[in-house]
């Protein structure tokens, strides 16, 4: 779908002006006691449901910006996490 | 023949003759005509022959729908006669057709349908397997609709392209899109309104009955003009739509005139609310022999008749479902046709006064009867037409049988905006069950066919998406205006309310006395029969969705829209279930299929030059695309590069490496930030020299290397490869967002070109254009100096060895470069600089065994892999490095594939890029570059071959296989350390 | 029934629907190709009988009814080189098997490359696929515009061709044929097809998968294999279980149908485009995927331009062709692209034939035949054993892909 994202600078565009970043997974976890399956688990493995995620993008083709939204993949309109 | 007399709908001026030609012959249309009207009007019946019977096909609709009326003009296939306006000198010629279209040689095709039954071919034609290839080869032979002239680059055409932006989209420019349009237009709102026919009116245009004292072309024509005058409207005539896609993104072509400056345009809008007043399209009527030149539905005739002064038929006789129809049959006859007789599938419900109008012209009609079948072989020569029941069958001679089933709404734009329908049982037609909230529908698209509600169905739509956007709006819009539309709203709901709605439908869909319906058409573009369509549910496929696919029905050119609700209704009838339950299926993009070159508009090739193209041009440069950029690859027709690469090793070459990603960060976190998506430890950086080190992602693949120069406090500068220097900011912003930092960074990729001066005499060439002391004591290898070139340029100047030899890289700005660049020529002549391209470059750097990524590396291999963990400062876990948890994983992982340099054996042979590494029936790996040396005077390589193959001992062989579409290759090589030349660094330390 | 004249064929219902029982030895959920052949080989080689295939809507509604039917087996790696071209040499078999014409043409792929690197690539490529039999050969430019006549091959494009890998074992086939010809034999040996069941939870005890819930009431079995498509990471997602998986929207399209000049698949990565002319006449042509999760089957408009600027410009005479359709379907990327073939996942009974990105036609059939197998007998048969998930939490990739990941596997 040609589905616009809201650019916390720049407002409403269209997605094509934006580069993914991927669902939001939360802060990189500290390495000291890493275990070698949780580091690939946490960039790689994830559950998928045709729901509401928070993920980033990058306005690449506008301000430079990195922002995180709420986007329902099953839509493709940003829609806030299910209460 | 003869036009009909002009009248004031008529869109022709039938005194400015237009010469054209039809399979050859010499015919003549007039200004202002369609291909099909001027064909018509000629006497051509047949246009072309059907997809798969080869029946003979004519003029069905003038709007394009079907693949019966395409006809190839100019050597363009598939052409909508319909549509297409007439131009003088145009060639026109018939479709799947093998000599003329009255007399086809596969016409017989049309006997063998008892043996074609749906989905036939999937049971026939593959015992013996062998024999498959020769059924399908004739299959293929007779695949197909057009010819296209494969020989032409179909480059005739003036292009272009428009995008808009608009708060209100309207689609279609009938009186209910007009109307819609007036009413939400006003200061601060911006409406676009796109009509598919070189002229607004829709339907009303050559409709002359008499509404509260108006004709109604008259009507349409006063909006039309003021659609036209308005400022805040912009309308494209001409311009259909392809689709409405997410968030109303409405796109389309535009046909231009030579007034336009472009032939054909490609259109883009994104509104904020979009109105579709797309109208109705006639729903055929399925009866034997539907498909016979000669029937039509009855807008085609209307307008033939209205628009075109062409005579549609000479006598008609007329089965319809609507009284639309009746008003065609009743306009007609007034004009002169010999109407025989009307026949209306329902038994009652039409318009009264149509009625006695058509008594008063003497037209006999005739209630509850339809066709049955049209008769005459290669034209209508006459009609059977009957009761419901079959029981009263009647026959009338005639050229012209006009027929449909009705009406229904066009619904394909709306389906496209995501609207959803379900079937009414008072209308017979998929009425809009739900839209989007940005999205409305006006005009007969929602069954409305009283002139005056379609008028206002027009403007209450035109107020709704105004307060739909003011509503979202506020203060955008003036708020003076606001008060009086929500008056106005309120008034024209109410009035809408007083209105007729939506009449009864027509809700037959075959005629009577069917029989098999073995040549009666649901489907024309594809000759998917009625009888196909009981084959279909019979071996299982009885839904819509399933029949569509297993009976090919809407997958023609005409797509769905026309047979869509017939192939619906059909199959609720044929299984017995109701139709309330069956869904229509989905109607997919483009709504009128675009020419490929439309839609690809003037496609420029953008990419950018470095300052110093031009030159290396002149010297013989064979530039490549390498990403964003144009590059010198090579330097002469010797792909090999011996002698750049001589040069580089012997004298020295000038490489243009401005590509390079090259940038400044600053800040009190600056160097946080680096020590995040650097592997190194950044902290130990010393001022004047340059810190090598490579970034990874979290999977530790190697993805960037370069170097960073500490400028002063908190401030650094660093270099990228050229394929990331795009890429380097999101990457540092994206691993550090969390991180609440302050730095700053700013890429200079562009501002900056970057040359490289490589080889022994580089010194000697440099020192003539600078007074900087280039001593090696003063100036060492991996330092970094800022030294004043020619008259004082400032460059920044760094003494790498990518390639192996002495080097200086200077950085400057992008516009000194070509003087910076000419200075380096003159001083170099006596040393014999020469220049030298990127394949000479990789040769040079592999010799040396330096790395190029994604030439050593891939997916499979980290860092490590390659042998260069000794960049990784393991120690560190606090700066969380990114991809340092992954090199952690692996580290000590067993059986990974590693990068081994290798040389050939003697007459081992030379194997190219590409290559793989065997063992018995196992691959081990893969050749990453290999090159003969000069300088060594043998062949080496690196590959990435698994653990296994590098093997325990001191010297392990490779056994190096090659079969590019010939004979095997196999080469022995030996590993060795993959620092093949000058393994010491001597050369690049004097 | 129609009357059958001579020579006529007898129509009957492809497949009998059955009622559907409270409890079977195998579900499989997904009605696709790989579900209906993994049943169709447990049926027909292992003598498990017992198997409903559950299909939410109507089989072969997801990526194997939206696919453009493309096969090769010029993958870039010898375990999946392997897969693939016994995968290739089915269809034959297939077709002759179910009794069902499954059209396949073949017609051969060439893949065009248009830089060095790209020519580089494919030498490996040809190597690999030579060194495993398999067909594969290296061209100049001149000798692809001998294959395909319409190829521009001067120095206009934007990307001009350097380069192509023929490829002649490969080639098309009629993707629904494939789907109605598995359940046919899938039926024809036992198996029940349920269309319009839709599972909607996962029954586990203790580690062990015990049956599913559906629209349709819950169903009991043994053993479950996943076998959705595009949507088997949301049916795992009903167990919680975490797959590097992620499910992009793929676009194709169609022209209007027009006489054949194009005897071959062709494809392009520079141009992001594959094309191939079908039975019918029509140029079906595809390739193009956003990289964010995306569970719609919406067509964009970006992509529709797109696609008309990159095949006008290395194929010229296509100006002159008409776009007739588009549409989308679901593809599940895993970040080496290749699949997650693998059973017990994190729950005895748990069977996972997933991941496959766009290669999912390809493989229908010789996936499901070592489902089949490993669902059978319990253990994973040797040519799946480099397919297992584990790979991922090792950081093993297969290869399929040497492009390095960024942020994730979208880039």
């Amino acid at each position: 779908m040609t589905f616009r994202l809201t650019c916390p600078v720049c407002g409403a565009r269209d997605v094509y002006e934006f580069r993914y970043g991927g669902p939001e997974r939360g802060m990189r976890p500290a390495q000291e006691d890493l275990s070698p399956e949780e580091h690939f688990r946490w960039t790689q493995f994830r559950t998928t449901r045709p729901a509401p995620q928070e993920e980033w993008w990058y306005h690449a083709a506008g301000c430079g910006v990195w922002f995180s939204t709420w986007r329902n993949p099953a839509t493709n309109r940003e829609e806030g996490p299910a209460t | 023949m003869r036009r009909l007399a002009p009248s004031p709908t008529t869109r022709v001026e039938v005194d400015r003759p237009v010469p054209f030609r039809w399979v050859g012959r010499s015919i003549e249309g007039c200004q202002g005509d369609t291909v099909a009207s001027a064909l018509w009007n000629a006497g051509v019946r047949t246009f072309g022959r059907s997809f798969e019977y080869h029946r003979p096909r004519g003029l069905f609709d003038l709007e394009g729908e079907g693949a019966s009326q395409l006809v190839a003009i100019d050597g363009l296939p598939n052409q909508s006669a319909g549509t297409t306006a007439l131009r003088a000198g145009m060639s026109v010629s018939a479709q799947n057709v093998s000599g003329d279209p009255r007399s086809d040689l596969y016409g017989v095709l049309d006997r063998f349908d008892r043996w074609m039954p749906a989905g036939f071919y999937y049971r026939r034609f593959h015992r013996p397997y062998r024999a498959w290839p020769f059924f399908q080869n004739r299959m293929r032979a007779l695949a197909g609709l057009g010819v296209l002239d494969t020989s032409s680059p179909h480059d005739d055409a003036r292009r272009s392209e428009l995008y808009l932006n608009a708060d209100v989209a309207v689609v279609g420019g009938g009186v209910s899109g007009m109307a819609a349009a007036l009413a939400a237009a006003r200061p601060g709102v911006r409406v676009c309104l796109f009509e598919r026919r070189p002229w607004l009116g829709g339907h009303m245009d050559w409709r002359v009955r008499e509404t509260r004292g108006e004709r109604l072309y008259e009507r349409a024509h006063g909006l039309a003009e003021e659609v036209a005058a308005h400022p805040h409207i912009r309308a494209l005539t001409a311009a259909p739509v392809t689709g409405i896609w997410g968030e109303n993104l409405v796109t389309g072509f535009q046909n231009g005139s030579d007034a336009d400056g472009f032939d054909e345009r490609h259109w883009e809008c994104r509104a904020r609310a979009v109105i579709v007043a797309t109208g109705t399209i006639e729903r055929p009527l399925v009866f034997n022999h539907n498909d016979r030149p000669g029937v039509m539905v009855s807008d085609t005739a209307w307008r033939l008749a209205r628009s075109y002064a062409v005579r549609p038929g000479m006598r008609a006789v007329f089965s319809v479902g609507d009284d639309l129809a009746l008003e065609a049959a009743v306009d007609l006859a007034s004009l002169g046709i010999d109407v025989a007789a009307v026949a209306d599938a329902r038994a009652d419900g039409a318009d009264p006064e149509l009625v006695a109008a058509l008594e008063r012209a003497g037209i006999e009609f005739l209630p509850g009867y339809a066709a049955s079948a049209a008769l005459g072989k290669h034209a209508v020569a006459g009609v059977t037409i009957a009761t419901l029941d079959g029981s009263d069958e009647r026959r009338f001679a005639c050229d012209l049988l006009v027929a449909n089933a009705g009406r229904q709404p066009d619904i394909g734009a709306l389906s496209s905006a995501g609207a959803r329908f379900r079937h009414s049982p008072h209308t017979h037609t998929f009425e809009i069950e739900s839209l989007p909230a940005d999205v409305f529908a006006a005009g007969r698209v929602t069954g409305l066919v009283d002139a005056e509600a379609i008028e206002t169905s027009g403007r209450r739509a035109g107020l709704e998406a105004f307060v739909h956007l003011a509503g979202g709006l506020g203060a955008a819009f003036p708020s003076t205006d606001e008060p009086s539309v929500y008056a106005e709203l309120t008034k024209i709901r109410a009035y809408s309310s007083e209105l007729p709605g939506p009449p009864a439908g027509c809700g037959i869909l075959h005629g009577p006395n069917l029989g098999s319906g073995r040549k009666a058409f649901l489907d024309f573009d594809e000759d998917g029969t009625w009888k196909n369509a009981v084959q279909c549910a019979e071996q299982g496929f009885d839904v819509p969705e399933l029949a569509k696919r297993f009976g090919n029905f809407g997958l023609g050119p005409g797509q769905y829209r026309v047979p869509g609700q017939n192939v619906a209704m059909a199959m609720a009838q044929i299984t017995g279930t109701a139709i309330e339950e069956i869904r229509c299926t989905t109607v997919r993009p483009p709504l009128i299929a675009p020419k490929l070159a439309t839609v690809a508009g003037p496609n420029h090739d953008s990419y950018k030059r470095t300052p110093l193209h031009d030159d290396q041009a002149s010297r013989g440069g064979v530039f490549r695309r390498a990403g964003a950029w144009q590059r010198a690859r090579y330097f002469s027709d010797d792909h090999t590069c011996r002698a750049e690469i001589r040069n580089v090793r012997e004298n020295v070459g000038l490489l243009d490496s401005s590509p390079l990603g090259k940038f400044r960060i600053y800040g009190p976190d600056a160097i946080h930030a680096l020590q995040r998506v650097y592997i190194s430890d950044m902290t130990k950086m010393k001022p004047g020299r340059c810190k090598y080190s490579a970034m990874c992602n979290d999977t530790g693949n190697i993805i960037d290397d370069g170097v960073v120069v500490p400028m002063g406090r908190d401030d650094y500068y660093f270099t990228t490869s050229s394929n990331r220097a795009a890429s380097t900011v999101e990457w540092f912003r994206y691993h550090t967002r969390y991180d609440g930092w302050n730095y700053n960074l700013v890429n200079l990729t562009d501002t900056l070109a970057s040359i490289n001066l490589a080889g022994p005499r580089a010194r000697d060439v440099l020192r003539k254009v600078t007074d900087a002391d280039l001593s090696n004591q003063a100036f060492p290898y991996i330092g970094y100096r800022e030294i004043a070139v020619g008259d004082g340029i400032a460059a920044r100047c760094m003494r790498l060895g990518f390639v192996g030899e002495l080097s200086y890289e200077l950085h400057v700005g992008a516009s000194h470069a070509p003087h910076v660049w000419d200075l380096l020529w003159s001083a170099g002549e006596e040393f014999g600089i020469q220049p030298f391209g990127l394949e000479a470059q990789n040769a040079l750097r592999a010799e040396k065994g330096h790395v190029i990524i994604g030439a050593e590396s891939e997916q499979r291999v980290t860092l490590l892999d390659i042998g260069m963990g000794w960049l990784w400062s393991r120690e560190d876990t606090a700066s969380k490095k990114v991809g340092a948890p992954a090199l952690r994983a692996c580290q000590d992982q067993p059986n990974r594939m590693k990068l081994v340099g290798f040389r050939v054996d003697e007459g081992g042979g030379s194997p190219q890029d590409g290559a793989i590494v065997v063992d018995g029936d196992d691959i081990l790996g893969f050749v990453c570059t290999t090159r003969y040396s000069e300088a060594l005077g043998w062949q080496f390589g690196m590959a990435l071959v698994k653990e296994r193959a590098i093997g325990d001992g001191d010297v392990a062989g490779l056994e190096i296989y090659e079969n590019l579409g010939g004979r095997p290759r196999r080469t022995r090589a030996t590993i060795v350390p993959p620092h093949f030349y000058d393994p010491d660094g001597t050369r690049l330390r004097s | 029934m129609t009357p059958a004249g001579p020579g006529a064929l007898r129509l009957e219902r492809l497949w009998e629907q059955r009622p559907l029982k409270r409890s079977y030895d195998v579900i499989i959920i997904g009605g696709g190709i790989h579900g209906l052949a993994t049943a169709y080989y447990l049926a027909k080689e292992h003598g498990i009988r017992d198997v409903a295939v559950l299909e939410r809507q109507y089989i072969g509604f997801g990526g194997s009814g939206r696919n453009t039917a493309i096969v090769r087996a010029n993958q870039r790696t010898q375990e999946n080189v392997r897969l693939y071209d016994e995968g290739l040499k089915l269809w034959p078999i297939l077709t002759d098997e179910l009794d069902y014409n499954l059209m396949f043409f073949n017609c051969g792929n060439l893949n065009l490359a248009h830089s060095e690197a790209a020519v580089n690539a494919f030498r490996l490529s040809v190597n690999t696929a030579n060194f495993n039999h398999v067909e594969s050969e290296l061209l100049d430019a001149q000798s692809c515009k001998e294959l395909i006549p319409i190829l521009d091959v001067s120095d206009k494009p934007k990307y001009p061709i350097q380069a192509g890998m023929y490829h002649p074992p490969g080639g098309v086939l009629r993707h629904d044929a494939v789907v109605w010809g598995l359940a046919k034999g899938a039926a024809e040996h036992g198996v029940d097809i349920h269309q319009g069941v839709e599972v909607q939870g996962i029954d586990v005890q203790g580690a062990k998968v015990t049956g599913v819930r559906t629209n349709h009431g819950p169903i009991e079995c043994a053993k479950l294999g996943v076998m959705a498509g595009g949507y088997g990471a949301e049916v795992c997602a009903m167990l919680d279980l975490e797959l590097p998986v992620h499910p992009l929207t793929i676009q194709a399209m169609v022209t209007q149908p027009l006489k054949p000049f194009l005897h071959h698949v062709v494809s392009s990565g520079a141009y992001h485009v594959y094309a191939n002319q079908t039975l019918k006449g029509e140029i079906a042509t595809g390739a193009h995927m956003d990289p964010q999760v995306n569970y719609t089957t919406d067509a964009t408009a970006h992509y529709f331009k797109h696609q008309a600027e990159a095949l006008t410009d290395f194929m010229p005479a296509l100006k002159g062709a008409r776009f007739l359709r588009i549409w989308a379907g679901l593809a599940d990327m895993t970040p080496d692209m290749a699949p997650i073939l693998d059973g017990n996942v994190g729950f005895d009974g748990l069977y996972l034939d997933l991941g496959w990105g766009y290669f999912g036609f390809k493989s229908g059939p010789v996936a499901g035949k070592y489902m089949a197998e490993f669902i059978a007998r319990e253990t994973c048969p040797e040519i799946l054993e480099p397919f297992a998930l584990d790979r991922f939490l090792e950081n093993r990739y297969m290869g399929e892909t040497a492009t390095t990941m960024k942020y994730g596997h979208w880039d």
